[in-house]
C-alpha cells in the first residue's frame, strides 16, 4: 500500500489535473522551445560545415593567362600545395523567360569523373554532360524554372546566343544558392565552352594549402611562392582569390540566424525559469494550509519538502517526456527548411545526446532550483501562520503606499476598484507573473520589431538607388555611344555613365588577393566611378567629404568596404589597391553610408580612368532611370534597350533591375526573418499559457474570499466579474512593461544582428502592429485564462468556498 | 556542533515519549505573548501562569479575543511566547525549534481544529494514518489496522474509505480526533472542536474527548461553551490575556 503522504501528491496531481496539465504545458512550450532551437542550432553548425567542407573547397583560385595539364601536375608537386586542379568560369546568361535574361555563371570541368578541389554531386539526368549539353545546378534549375531535357537560350560574354540541352542537375553545397544570388550556375565541358563561342582555354589554378588550417596567413605565404613560381615558368598572375577559410559563402547570413537563435534560446531560458517559478510559487501558496495541518500532526519541514519536490520532478518528467520529441521534431524541421533555402543537403539529422541532456536538466533541474526557495520559504513558516493565512499576502492590504493610493480610488465600479487592489495583494506573485508576461511580450514585440527594422532598412536601401536598371558591359565601350543607344529608347529618362572593377587590397608583396569565392561576389571589393553632379546612388556622409572634380589619387569608401577591408582607416589616411595588377596609394577624403550596397572604393571618372588605364570615353557599367517603374515596365524596356544595344554590337555581361537586386537582398534575410517570427510565435505562446495557468492559480487561492463575497451578497456574475477585471488589469500592467523592455532588447538585437550582417545598426522600429497583437493576445489571453476558473468559483456553493483549505 | 545537539534532542524525543499520568505535566510560568498590530502592540497574553496534571480535562473559555487560542497554541508549541517558559512533561517546547517542534508534536500532542482540517484529498483512513507515517511509528501494515481501530472507537469505521467531503461536519470531527489519536499521544489540544457543529453532535463529541480524558489522556479544550462544563474537569477563563479564574467544574 502506497504511503499516505505520497498517495496525498499523486491525488493533489488528479485532484487538480486541469491546472498541472497547463503546467506541463507551459513547461513543455518551454523545454520544446529550448529544444527546437538548440537541435536546428546543432544540425546546421554540423551540416553546414559538413557540406561545405565536404566540396573539399579550394584554399585559393589564381587567374592566369592559361592552366595546362603540365601546369597542373607541376603544382601539384609544389612545396606547401596539397593539390590543384584547372577550371574555368564565365559569366554568361540564360533566358529564364521570354526576354529575361539572368546572370548565369559557367564552370568548366575538364574531368567530371576525377572532380578534385570545389567537387559537386550528380543529381540527376546524365553524368558527365554529354557535348553541347549543361548541367544545371538544382537550385538554378529552380531558378530559371527549367527542367531536365529542357534546352535554354544562352547568350556568352560576347553577345552570341546558343541554343543548349540541359542534360542534368548537381548539387553544389560550396556556392550561395542561385536564388539568394540572382545568378544560375551551370557546369559544362571545356568543348562545349568553345561550342559556345568562348575560349575554352582553362584559366583558373585551384589549389589546396597542405596546412591551410593554420589560417589565411600561411595559405598567402604559400600562394605568394607559388605565384611566384608561376611568374618564374613565364605565367601571367592575375586575381587570386582567396576565399574565408572553411566559410560557407552564407556563414555570416546563418551565424547571423544562430547568434539569433542562440539569444532567443537563451531569453526563452530565462522565460522557462520565471514562469516555472512563478507556477510554483503559486501552487505551494495554494497549500500553505494543508502544509500547515501537516507540520501540526507532526510532518517535519524535510518530509515536506520532499513531497513537493517530488510532485515537481513528476511534473518536469512529464514535461520533458511531451516536449523533447516535439522540440526535436520542430528543430529537424526547421534546420530542413532553412537547409532547402541555402541549398544545403542534412546528411544527418541526429541531435547531439547533450541537446536532450540540457532539455532534460531544464525540465527537472530548473524547476527543482526555482521552487526550492518558495518550498523552503513555506516549509519554515509556523503552523500558525500557515494556518492563518487566507491565501492572501499575510500583511494586511493597507499596510504600503500604493495601498494607500489604490485605497483613494473612487468613481469606478466597486467590482473593478475590488479587482483592481486585489491585484497589488501578492506583491511577489504580481512581480513574477508580470516579470514572466513583461519578458513573453518583449521577445515578442522585439521580434516583429527587428523584422519591421529589417524590412526599413531594406525599403531605405531601395530609397537610395534613384535607378531601375543596371547594365553591366562585357567590355568598355564608347560611352557617347552607349548612351545615345539607350537613350534613344523611348521611356528612359536619363543614363549615366559609370565605371566598375574589381580591386584587391593592395598588398606589400604586390599580389592582388581578394577574399572572393568562386561565384564572384560575397566578399568581393568594388571600384567605381560616377558622374560626380549623379544622385543614382545616395549615400550620408559619415565623415570627411564628398569626391569633387579635381580630385587627385582620392577615394571616398562606403561603410562595407571601410568596415571589411579597411577597418583602421580614417579620412587623412592612405590605402594601397592593386588595380589591374599594379598596386597605388590613394588617400581618403570621405566615408559614406550606403545601406546594402556591397563594399566599394568610389573615385572620380579622371582618376578611374588613370588608375585603371581605360580610356576616359569607355565605360563598362551604365545606369538608367526609367519614366515609369513598375515591374512590367521595367522588364520590357530592359529587353527594348538589350535590343538596340545588340544592334549597336554592344556585348552585355548583365541587365540587373531593382527587382533583382531587392529580391536578391530579401533572399540574403529571408531565412532570418523567418527564424525571427517563428521564435516571436514560440515566445508568445509561451506567456500567453504562462498567463493562464498563473491566473488559475491566483483565483483559487482566493476561493474563500469568493465564499465570503458570496456570504454577503454577491452574485455569481459579480464574482465572475471581478476575477476577469483582475487578469485583464493584470495583462494591461504587463502590456506596459513589455513595451517598455521591447525598446531596450530591440535596439540591442537590431544593433548586433545589423552590425553582423550589413554592418549598420538597425534602425530601432516600434512596430504598432507588435503593440496591437499583443495587447489582443494579452487581453483575450486574460479573459481566456480567468474565464474557467472564475467560471469554477463563482459555481461553488458558500459552504464549499468557507470550507476550502 | 549545533546539528549534533539538535540530532540528540531528536532522538532523545524519539527515545522518551511523554509519560501517560503524571502530575504537573503542562506547566506555564509567566508566558506573555504580544503581537505587532497596526496600532502597535496587542498583548494577547500577559503574564500567564498554569499548571496542568496528567488526565485533566481542561475547558479554557472566555471572550471572543481573549487570549483562548493563543494560550493553547504556546501547548502545543504552533506559537511561541515572547517571553515565559512552557514545559510540558519537562520538555521546554519554548525552546525547541521548528523542527524539533515537529517531532514532539508529532508523537505527543494530538491537536483537534474546528474547522476539522482533514487533508481533502486523502481517505478518511489515510487521514488517520498519516501521522503514523510522518512520524514513523508503528509498522507499515499495523498503520492501517490501528487507523480502522480508531475509527471505530470515534463510531465511523463505516467511512474509513470515504473522502472527507463525504462526511457530516460531526464524522469530519470525529475523523481530526482519531487523527489526533494516531500516535497515542498523552496529551489531546482542541481548538472549539463543537464550534462548526449542531447541539447534539457537540454532546457526542465532548463525550468522546470525556472518555479519552477517562482513559488517562490529558485534553485541554477552547470551548465557548458553558453548558458543556459538566463534562470537563476543570476550567480556566480568560479575559484580556488574564486568567480570570481557575476552578474545578461540576464533575461526575
Amino acid at each position: 500500500m502506497i504511503s499516505p503522504r505520497w498517495g496525498k501528491i499523486l491525488r493533489d496531481l488528479q485532484a487538480t489535473r486541469g491546472r498541472m496539465v497547463m503546467v506541463v504545458i507551459t513547461i513543455a512550450i518551454s523545454i520544446f522551445g529550448v529544444g527546437a532551437m538548440l537541435s536546428s542550432y546543432t544540425i546546421l553548425m554540423r551540416e553546414v560545415g559538413r557540406n561545405y567542407l565536404g566540396t573539399n573547397p579550394a584554399s585559393a583560385y589564381l587567374e592566369l593567362d592559361r592552366v595546362d595539364d603540365s601546369v597542373v601536375e607541376a603544382v601539384r608537386h609544389q612545396p606547401g600545395i596539397a593539390d590543384g586542379e584547372a577550371t574555368s568560369w564565365v559569366l554568361a546568361r540564360v533566358e529564364a523567360k521570354p526576354g529575361e535574361w539572368r546572370p548565369f555563371l559557367l564552370f568548366v570541368i575538364k574531368d567530371f569523373n576525377d572532380l578534385r578541389i570545389n567537387k559537386f554531386a550528380p543529381e540527376a539526368g546524365a553524368w558527365p554532360p554529354p557535348a553541347q549539353t549543361i548541367l544545371l545546378e538544382r537550385d538554378a534549375l529552380k531558378y530559371i524554372n527549367g527542367n531536365i531535357g529542357d534546352v535554354i537560350h544562352v547568350q556568352n560574354s560576347n553577345g552570341q546566343e546558343q541554343e543548349i540541352l540541359i542534360s542534368g542537375s548537381t548539387h553544389d553545397p560550396g556556392l550561395a544558392p542561385a536564388w539568394q544570388g540572382e545568378t544560375a550556375y551551370g557546369y559544362i565541358t571545356p568543348e562545349t565552352l568553345a561550342w559556345l563561342g568562348e575560349d575554352d582555354t582553362l584559366h583558373i589554378l585551384k589549389v589546396i594549402v597542405k596546412d591551410q588550417e593554420q589560417g589565411s596567413t600561411v595559405i598567402e605565404a604559400t600562394v605568394g611562392n607559388l605565384v611566384d613560381w608561376l611568374k618564374g615558368r613565364g605565367y601571367t598572375v592575375g586575381e587570386i582569390r582567396i576565399p574565408p577559410l572553411g566559410e560557407h559563402p552564407h556563414q555570416s547570413q546563418m551565424n547571423t540566424v544562430l547568434l539569433t537563435l542562440m539569444t532567443f534560446n537563451l531569453m526563452t531560458l530565462i522565460l522557462s525559469a520565471i514562469l516555472t517559478a512563478t507556477i510554483i510559487n503559486g501552487m505551494v501558496a495554494q497549500q500553505i494550509r494543508q502544509i500547515g495541518i501537516m507540520k501540526a500532526i507532526g510532518a517535519r519541514s524535510a518530509q515536506i519538502t520532499g513531497l513537493y519536490l517530488v510532485l515537481i520532478t513528476l511534473l518536469g518528467m512529464v514535461s520533458v517526456a511531451i516536449g523533447l520529441p516535439f522540440g526535436a521534431l520542430a528543430g529537424r524541421g526547421f534546420a530542413g527548411t532553412i537547409a532547402e533555402n541555402m541549398n544545403l543537403t542534412l546528411y544527418s539529422e541526429s541531435i547531439p545526446m547533450w541537446v536532450y541532456i540540457v532539455q532534460v536538466l531544464m525540465g527537472t533541474l530548473v524547476p527543482l532550483l526555482v521552487a526550492w526557495g518558495p518550498i523552503q520559504r513555506t516549509t519554515r513558516i509556523t503552523v500558525r501562520e500557515t494556518l492563518n493565512d487566507y491565501g492572501t499576502t499575510r500583511e494586511s492590504f493597507g499596510s504600503r503606499g500604493l495601498d494607500g493610493w489604490l485605497g483613494k480610488i473612487r468613481g469606478i465600479d466597486n467590482t473593478l476598484i475590488l479587482a483592481l487592489r486585489n491585484t497589488f495583494r501578492r506583491r511577489g506573485r504580481l512581480v513574477l507573473t508580470l516579470g514572466l508576461l513583461a519578458a513573453a511580450g518583449g521577445m515578442f514585440m522585439t521580434g516583429i520589431n527587428i523584422n519591421a527594422a529589417w524590412k526599413q532598412l531594406i525599403a531605405n536601401a531601395a530609397e537610395i538607388r534613384n535607378y531601375d536598371l543596371e547594365i553591366l558591359l562585357s567590355s568598355p565601350e564608347n560611352a557617347e555611344k552607349v548612351l545615345a543607344s539607350i537613350s534613344s529608347v523611348p521611356g528612359v529618362q536619363k543614363v549615366e555613365p559609370w565605371n566598375v572593377m574589381p580591386v584587391a587590397v593592395g598588398r606589400p608583396d604586390g599580389l592582388e588577393i581578394v577574399r572572393t569565392y568562386p561565384d564572384g561576389g560575397h566578399g568581393n571589393l568594388a571600384l567605381r566611378s560616377a558622374p560626380l553632379e549623379s544622385n543614382f546612388l545616395e549615400s550620408t556622409l559619415l565623415s570627411g567629404r564628398q569626391l569633387e572634380a579635381d580630385d587627385k589619387d582620392a577615394v571616398v569608401l562606403n561603410h562595407m568596404a571601410a568596415g571589411k577591408f579597411f577597418p583602421n582607416v580614417k579620412v587623412g589616411d592612405s590605402i594601397n589597391l592593386t588595380i589591374n595588377g599594379r598596386t597605388a596609394a590613394f588617400r581618403v577624403v570621405g566615408i559614406v553610408r550606403q545601406n546594402m550596397i556591397d563594399p566599394t572604393v568610389y573615385m572620380t571618372p579622371a582618376e578611374f580612368a588613370a588608375s585603371t588605364g581605360l580610356p576616359m570615353q569607355s565605360i563598362n557599367d551604365v545606369r538608367v532611370s526609367l519614366k515609369g517603374h513598375d515591374v512590367d515596365t521595367v522588364n520590357s524596356l530592359a529587353e527594348e534597350i538589350e535590343h538596340v544595344l545588340e544592334v549597336g554590337d554592344i556585348n552585355l555581361k548583365a541587365v540587373l533591375s531593382e527587382t533583382m537586386l531587392g529580391n536578391a537582398t530579401i533572399g540574403h534575410i529571408y531565412i532570418f526573418i523567418y527564424a525571427l517570427l517563428s521564435i516571436s510565435v514560440v515566445m508568445g505562446a509561451v506567456g500567453a499559457l504562462g498567463m493562464m495557468s498563473n491566473m488559475g492559480i491566483s483565483v483559487i487561492e482566493r476561493t474563500r474570499e469568493f465564499g465570503v463575497m458570496r456570504v454577503i451578497g454577491a452574485k455569481s456574475r459579480i464574482v465572475y466579474r471581478n476575477i476577469i477585471s483582475e487578469g485583464v488589469f493584470i495583462g494591461l500592467m504587463s502590456w506596459v512593461i513589455a513595451i517598455a523592455l521591447s525598446l531596450p532588447l530591440s535596439l540591442g538585437i537590431g544593433y548586433m544582428i545589423g552590425n553582423l550582417s550589413f554592418m549598420v545598426p538597425l534602425s530601432l522600429i516600434v512596430s504598432p502592429g507588435a503593440l496591437v497583437i499583443w495587447l489582443i493576445v494579452i487581453v483575450f489571453g486574460s479573459i481566456a485564462a480567468s474565464a474557467y476558473p472564475a467560471w469554477q468559483a463563482s459555481r461553488l456553493t458558500i459552504r464549499e468556498t468557507l470550507s476550502y483549505i | 556542533m549545533l546539528s549534533q545537539v539538535k540530532n540528540h534532542h531528536r532522538k532523545f524525543l524519539e527515545d522518551n515519549p511523554l509519560p501517560i499520568r503524571e502530575s504537573q505535566l503542562i506547566e506555564l510560568n509567566g508566558v506573555t505573548k504580544a503581537y505587532d498590530v497596526a496600532a502597535g502592540k496587542f498583548m494577547a497574553l500577559k503574564g500567564i501562569d498554569m499548571q496542568v496534571n496528567g488526565g485533566e480535562f481542561v475547558a479554557v473559555v472566555g471572550k471572543s479575543g481573549s487570549g483562548k487560542s493563543t494560550l493553547i497554541n504556546m501547548i502545543t508549541g504552533i506559537d511561541s511566547p515572547t517571553s515565559g517558559e512552557v514545559f510540558v512533561a519537562s520538555t521546554p517546547v519554548h525552546a525547541l525549534d521548528q523542527e524539533q517542534l515537529a517531532i514532539w508534536r508529532g508523537k505527543n500532542v494530538g491537536i483537534v481544529f474546528q474547522f476539522f482540517q482533514l487533508l481533502p484529498t486523502l481517505t478518511v483512513t489515510e487521514n488517520v494514518v498519516l501521522p503514523m507515517d510522518f512520524c514513523n511509528v508503528f509498522s507499515p501494515r499495523e498503520r492501517r489496522k490501528r487507523a480502522l481501530a480508531l475509527l471505530d472507537k470515534v463510531g465511523i469505521v463505516a467511512q474509513a474509505d470515504k473522502l472527507p467531503s463525504a462526511l457530516s461536519g460531526g464524522e469530519q470531527q470525529r475523523a481530526a480526533i482519531a487523527r489526533a489519536l494516531a500516535n497515542d499521544p498523552p496529551l489531546l489540544v482542541a481548538d472549539e472542536p463543537t464550534g462548526n457543529l449542531d447541539s447534539q453532535t457537540s454532546d457526542a463529541v465532548i463525550q468522546l474527548f470525556a472518555n479519552l480524558a477517562k482513559e488517562g489522556k490529558t485534553v485541554v479544550m477552547v470551548t465557548h461553551e458553558r453548558d458543556l462544563s459538566r463534562y470537563f474537569t476543570r476550567s480556566v477563563t480568560l479575559s484580556d490575556g488574564v486568567i480570570v479564574e481557575d476552578g474545578g467544574c461540576k464533575n461526575d
